[in-house]
C-alpha cells in the first residue's frame, strides 16, 4: 500500500481513490463515468494499473496485480472481447509463425474459452491459476485481476448480452477479479433492465482544471540543431501554452485538444526568435546597428557580456513576449476554429500559417501575420468553387430544388404564380403578420431552413424551374418564331431529356439526395435538396437571383 | 505523541506523522471487513437469515448423510446474503460434494447449462478421483458408475478434456445426462443462480429434469444424494414453474432477509469501521486504536450522521450500498483530515447513492453550456425536438442581440460542442442515423431537465449567460 504516484497532473484525485482501492481491497465492479476528457482518463488509468502491476506483491500487499483493458470499439463480438482479455491477462502475444494461437492453459480448457461466458470463466480460472503459479514460485501471494473496459457505452449496442455476466463477472468466476467500465455516459444509460446487474461503485471524474493543464514540459531531445523543441525556449514555452489555455480552454476541456492545438502553432510561434537568432549568428559583427528594438534597454549591456544567441534565446524579454502575444494571439483562435473540428490537420495548419521571415527584425508597423481569416470558411469557399464549373441550368436546378425543398408546397402559387397578361409579379407572402397575430395559439413555428430540407416530388421543382428560368432566362434568349405563347419555349426547355439527365447527375453528385426508392414506378419520384443555405445563396449569386424573394420564410 | 484521553478535540487534529501508516492500515483493514461482510446479530433472537443458514445446512446435511434427494429455493432481495449462505453450508461440510454451479446469466440456453454441466462433472470428478487418496477405493467403483453415463462414455478412457467434449451436446442427451448425476460416487449438489431466469427456458427442460432426478433419488439405492439449491430474488418464481416441474420441486423455500432493524444496521456499520488492524508495533497500534475507536463513537453518535444513515437504511436496506458508501468514506481519509466527519458520509452519498444527474457535469466548455440553455430555449418555445441548426440559430440570436457577447464562436467549436454532447448522451437522437439527413439536421432531445441545465449554467458563473437562461423561464 505505497503512496501511488500521480501520472498525469490533474488526476491526483483519481490516483488515490482508484489507487487504493485496486491495492487493497477493490469492489467487483467500479465504473468511471467522465464525460469531457476521455482519452486522459483512459491513459492516467493505464498508467496507474502499469505502475500498479509493476510493483512487487509484499506483506502489506499481498496480491499481485494483473490487469487487460478491453477497447469496446474494438472488441465487437464476444470472441475478440475474451481474446482481448485474456490474452493480456496473461501476457501472451499470439504471432504469426505460430498461426496466430490464442492462449491455452495447459490441459485445462483447450485453448477454447473464447466461445461463450461460461467457457470464458473457466478460462479466466485458469489464467488465474497460471498466474498464480507464476508467482508462488517464489512466495505464497495471491493474484488479482483487473479487467479495464473502455467505452462500455459501445457494449449496449454491440454486446448487450455480456453486460450482466460482465457485472457479476467476480462472483461468477470465484476468483479475486475486479471489472472497471470507463465511460463518457453515465452508468443509468447502459444499466440492463429489471436491475439484473449490482449497482458499481461510482467514481466521477471532474474535468481537468485550467491550472493542471499548464505544465506540459517541452519534449527535450535533438540538443544540437536549433529546433522549436530546444530546452533553451523552456521558459517561453511555458508563457506560450499559458496564454493559449487561457484563449481555448473556455471551448474544450480536453487537454488531449489542447495540446494538438499547441503542437500545431508552437513552431510557428517560436519562428521569429529562431530566425533572429540565426541572424545574429550569421552577422555577429555588425548586429547592434539594426536589431534594438526588441530587447530591453537594460538587458543591452549583460547582451554585451553574454554569449548572444543562446541567452536571447533562454532569456525573451518581456517586450519580445509581449510583441509575439500580440501577433500570435489572433491566430489562436483561428487555430482553434480549424483544428477543433479537425476543417484542417496541425501539420497542414502550421504549413499554412507560419510566419514571414525575420518577423521581430520588422518594424512594428508593417509585421503583421496574413492569411489569417483565409482560412475560416475554407471548406465552404472549396465547395463553392467546385460548383462554379457546374454547367448553368444545373445550377438552376439546383437552386430550385432548393426552393422547392425549403418552401411548404402551399406558399408555391403565391410566390410564383402570375397573371397571364402581366410579367410582373403579384404578390409575395403577406404571411409574417398573420402569424404573428396567432402566435399564442401554439408552439411558434420554426423556420423549415433550420429544421432541414424536406422531400419533394420531382414535378414540382421542375414547376418552379419553369418560373425561375420563365422570369431569369427568357429576355436573353434568341427570339424563335415558332413559339407564339409567352412561356411556351420554358416549357419546352424544362421538359427535355437534358434536365432529367442533369438531375440524374446532382444525385450521383450527392447534391440532391433520391428521397423515394428507385424501383418505385407509381408517381414522381422524391428528391431532397442537400445544399446549405451558404451554399444556396453563392449560387443565386452567380445566376444572378434574388433568393430571399424566392423563400417563403426568408432570414 | 501522549495518548489522547480527551476525544472531541482530536477529531479536528491532523494526524501525527507516525500514525500515518496506521491509518492507512486501518484503511486496509475497513476494506477487507466490508468485503467480507457478515451481518452479524447481538440480540437474542436469531436474524431470518440465522434461521435459513440453519435450515439450508440441515437439508444438504440431509443430502450428503443420508442420501437425500433435496431441493429448495433461497428467496431473499438482492444482496440478502443467499448466495454467501450457501457458501458457509458448503464449505462447513467434511465432505466435499461434487458442486454444479450455474447461473441463469451466463447459461442462458438449455444447452449452454448441459454443456457446464458436463465440463464441471469432468473437471470434478477427474481431478478428485485422481489426487484424492481417501478416496482411491471408491475411484474403481466410481469409473464403473461413470461408464454408465453416456455422456462421459464417448471420451473413452481418457477423458482429460479432448476437444470434443466442449462442443455443445444435443439435447437429446439432456434426459441421459442429468439422471446419470445419480451414478456417480459422490452426492452431488446443483446450484441455480438467477433460478427465475431457467424458469423463463423453452419447456423448463432442465429444470424438469433436474427436479425429476431428486425426485427419483430416494428409489434407487444406489444413489449417493443429491440437492437442487435455487436462488433467486424474483418473489413469484414458484408460480413461473410449469405444473408437471412445480410437481417436482418440493416447495421448500427458504427466506433470507437484510437487516430488521436499524439497529442491527448501525451495529454493522460499526463493527465494519472497527475493523481490526493487524498491526506488527503493538504500541503505536494501541494508540491508533484507541484514537480510531473514539473517533468512530463520536462520528456514530452525531446526530446529523445517524440521521442520514436512517435515512439511507429506509430507502435501501441492500448491503452492498451502505458498502460502497463506506467505502467511498474511507477513502476520503487523509493524513490531514484522518477521521470520519458528516461531510465525508454526505459526499459520499452524493456520489454512490443519491446520484443527481447534474453531479456527472461539473464544468461544461462555453458552447456545450450555450447549446444546453438553447435546448432549454426550444423546450419552452414548444419544441423539445430541436437540430443543431436550431440552436445554432438560437445562440447566433442571442449573441447578435445582447451586446455583452462574451466569446466569438464561430460554426467550428459549437458544432464540436454539439458532437461532445451527443456522445455523451446528453443529447439524445430521436431517429436512427440515417444517410439521407444531414448531421446538422438530425433531430435531437436534451436529457437533462431545466433544473440541471439551470445548475450548470450557475456553475459556469458567467452573468451573461445566467441572463440568458433566465430569459427562457418567464415565458
Amino acid at each position: 500500500m505505497e503512496n501511488i504516484q500521480c501520472p498525469i497532473p490533474g488526476y491526483e484525485n483519481l490516483a488515490d481513490e482508484f489507487g487504493t482501492l485496486i491495492s487493497t481491497y477493490p469492489p467487483p465492479f467500479i465504473y468511471i463515468q467522465d464525460t469531457q476528457a476521455l482519452r486522459t482518463t483512459l491513459n492516467a488509468i493505464d498508467a496507474l494499473l502499469r505502475d500498479l502491476s509493476n510493483l512487487p506483491a509484499s506483506s502489506t500487499n499481498p496480491s499481485k496485480i494483473y490487469y487487460s483493458r478491453v477497447d469496446c470499439v474494438a472488441s465487437f463480438t464476444s470472441r475478440l472481447f475474451y481474446e482481448a482479455v485474456i490474452n493480456t491477462l496473461v501476457g501472451w502475444e499470439p504471432s504469426w509463425e505460430d498461426g496466430c494461437a490464442n492462449w491455452s492453459a495447459e490441459g485445462a480448457v483447450g485453448g477454447k474459452w473464447n466461445e461463450s461466458m461460461d467457457m470464458f470463466l473457466h478460462g479466466l480460472r485458469a489464467a488465474a491459476s497460471t498466474c498464480g503459479s507464476r508467482i508462488k514460485s517464489q512466495s505464497d501471494y495471491d493474484v488479482r485481476f483487473v479487467i479495464v473496459v473502455e467505452r462500455a457505452e459501445r457494449l449496449k449496442e454491440s454486446l448487450p448480452e455480456i453486460i450482466v455476466p460482465l457485472t457479476r463477472l467476480s462472483e461468477l468466476s470465484r476468483i479475486d477479479l475486479s471489472v472497471v467500465f470507463i465511460s463518457q455516459v453515465g452508468w443509468e444509460d447502459i444499466r440492463p433492465p429489471l436491475g439484473a446487474s449490482p449497482d458499481p461503485y461510482y467514481i466521477d471524474i471532474q474535468a481537468p482544471s485550467k491550472e493542471s493543464l499548464y505544465p506540459h514540459p517541452l519534449v527535450q531531445h535533438s540538443l544540437t540543431p536549433l529546433t522549436p523543441y530546444h530546452p533553451a525556449l523552456e521558459s517561453l514555452y511555458s508563457h506560450f501554452v499559458t496564454t493559449l489555455c487561457d484563449v481555448c480552454f473556455p471551448f474544450t476541456h480536453d487537454p488531449n485538444e489542447l495540446q494538438y492545438i499547441t503542437a500545431a502553432r508552437w513552431p510557428g510561434f517560436c519562428k521569429p526568435l529562431l530566425d533572429e537568432h540565426k541572424r545574429r549568428q550569421r552577422k555577429p559583427e555588425n548586429e547592434d546597428t539594426d536589431v534594438d528594438m526588441d530587447v530591453d534597454p537594460e538587458d543591452e549591456d549583460r547582451e554585451v557580456l553574454h554569449d548572444r544567441g543562446m541567452d536571447f534565446l533562454f532569456q525573451p524579454s518581456t517586450d519580445t513576449r509581449m510583441r509575439l502575444n500580440k501577433l500570435f494571439n489572433p491566430t489562436l483562435s483561428n487555430a482553434l476554429e480549424a483544428l477543433l473540428p479537425r476543417l484542417s490537420n496541425a501539420a497542414d495548419w502550421a504549413k499554412k500559417n507560419e510566419p514571414p521571415p525575420d518577423l521581430l527584425s520588422l518594424p512594428p508597423g508593417q509585421a503583421h501575420l496574413g492569411q489569417s481569416q483565409a482560412s475560416k470558411d475554407s471548406s465552404a469557399a472549396a465547395e463553392a468553387t467546385s460548383m462554379r464549373f457546374l454547367p448553368r441550368m444545373s445550377k438552376f436546378i439546383l437552386l430550385a430544388s432548393f426552393v422547392a425543398s425549403t418552401n411548404p408546397a402551399k406558399s408555391d402559387i403565391r410566390i410564383f404564380g402570375r397573371g397571364l397578361d402581366e410579367k410582373k409579379r403579384k404578390r409575395r407572402r403577406a404571411a409574417p403578420k398573420m402569424s404573428a397575430k396567432k402566435k399564442s395559439a401554439g408552439p411558434s413555428k420554426v423556420s423549415q431552413r433550420l429544421l432541414g430540407p424536406t422531400s419533394f416530388p420531382l414535378d414540382r421543382m421542375l414547376a418552379i424551374l419553369g418560373a425561375l428560368l420563365e422570369e431569369n432566362e427568357a429576355e436573353w434568349k434568341l427570339p424563335s418564331p415558332q413559339f407564339t405563347i409567352p412561356g411556351e419555349e420554358t416549357d419546352m426547355d424544362i421538359s427535355r431529356v437534358g434536365i432529367y439527365a442533369s438531375v440524374m447527375e446532382l444525385t450521383s453528385m450527392r447534391l440532391l439526395h433520391r428521397a423515394s426508392p428507385p424501383d418505385r414506378l407509381d408517381g414522381p419520384p422524391q428528391f431532397k435538396c442537400v445544399i446549405s443555405h451558404d451554399m444556396a445563396l453563392v449560387l443565386a449569386k452567380q445566376l444572378d437571383v434574388a433568393l430571399n424573394d424566392l423563400l417563403w420564410d426568408p432570414m | 505523541m501522549p495518548s489522547p484521553s480527551s476525544t472531541s478535540t482530536d477529531t479536528s487534529s491532523a494526524l501525527p506523522e507516525h500514525l500515518d501508516f496506521s491509518l492507512r492500515l486501518q484503511k486496509r483493514a475497513i476494506f477487507r471487513s466490508l468485503r467480507s461482510s457478515k451481518q452479524q446479530t447481538f440480540n437474542a433472537e436469531p436474524s431470518v437469515n440465522d434461521i435459513a443458514t440453519r435450515q439450508l445446512a440441515d437439508l444438504v446435511d440431509g443430502t450428503m448423510t443420508r442420501a437425500e434427494g433435496n431441493s429448495c429455493l433461497l428467496l431473499g432481495p438482492r444482496s440478502s446474503g443467499k448466495s454467501k449462505m450457501v457458501e458457509i453450508c458448503i464449505d462447513n461440510l467434511l465432505t466435499k460434494p461434487i458442486i454444479l454451479r450455474l447461473s441463469g446469466w451466463v447459461q442462458t440456453t438449455d444447452r449452454h447449462a448441459l454443456r457446464e454441466i458436463a465440463f464441471q462433472l469432468l473437471q470434478q470428478t477427474g481431478s478428485s478421483l485422481l489426487s484424492d487418496s481417501d478416496l482411491s477405493n471408491v475411484a474403481a467403483t466410481g469409473s464403473s458408475h461413470e461408464e454408465e453415463n453416456p455422456f462421459l462414455v464417448t471420451q473413452g478412457a481418457q477423458p482429460i478434456f479432448d476437444g470434443s467434449i466442449l462442443s455443445l451436446p444435443p439435447s437429446s442427451h439432456l434426459h441421459s445426462l442429468i439422471p446419470a448425476l445419480l451414478t456417480v460416487n459422490r452426492p452431488v449438489v446443483v446450484i441455480l443462480d438467477a433460478f427465475d431466469l431457467f424458469a423463463l427456458h423453452p419447456r423448463q427442460s432442465l429444470l424438469y429434469c433436474l427436479l425429476d432426478t431428486v425426485q427419483n433419488c430416494r428409489a434407487s439405492a444406489e444413489s449417493r444424494g443429491i440437492a437442487v439449491i435455487g436462488m433467486t430474488s424474483r418473489v413469484d418464481t414458484i408460480q413461473l414453474l410449469e405444473k408437471r416441474v412445480k410437481s417436482r420441486f418440493s416447495g421448500r423455500t427458504i427466506r433470507t432477509a437484510s437487516h430488521s432493524s436499524f439497529e442491527s444496521y448501525l451495529t454493522f456499520v460499526r463493527s465494519s469501521l472497527t475493523a481490526t488492524t493487524h498491526g506488527k508495533d503493538t504500541d503505536l497500534a494501541e494508540e491508533w486504536h484507541k484514537r480510531w475507536a473514539s473517533s468512530v463513537e463520536i462520528f456514530l453518535t452525531d446526530k446529523a450522521v445517524l440521521d442520514i444513515f436512517k435515512e439511507t437504511f429506509n430507502l435501501s436496506r441492500d448491503l452492498k450500498l451502505i458498502n460502497r458508501i463506506l467505502m467511498a468514506c474511507v477513502l476520503q481519509l487523509t493524513p490531514e483530515q484522518p477521521y470520519l466527519t458528516y461531510n465525508h458520509v454526505a459526499i459520499a452519498i452524493a456520489a454512490q447513492q443519491s446520484r443527481s444527474s447534474y453531479l456527472s457535469f461539473p464544468a461544461l466548455s462555453y458552447p456545450s453550456t450555450c447549446l444546453l440553455i438553447a435546448s432549454v430555449h426550444a423546450d419552452t418555445s414548444g419544441h423539445p425536438v430541436f437540430t443543431f441548426e436550431m440552436l445554432f440559430e438560437s445562440f447566433r440570436d442571442q449573441v447578435r442581440s445582447s451586446m455583452s457577447a462574451p466569446v466569438q464562436v464561430n460554426g467550428g467549436s459549437i458544432g464540436m460542442a454539439f458532437e461532445v454532447l451527443s456522445a455523451a448522451k446528453i443529447f439524445m437522437p430521436v431517429a436512427g442515423t440515417s444517410s439521407s439527413v444531414a448531421r446538422e439536421f438530425m433531430k435531437h432531445r436534451c436529457t437533462l431537465d431545466r433544473a440541471t441545465v439551470k445548475k450548470v449554467v450557475e456553475q459556469s458563473g458567467q452573468v451573461n449567460l445566467r441572463k440568458w437562461f433566465s430569459k427562457a423561464q418567464q415565458s
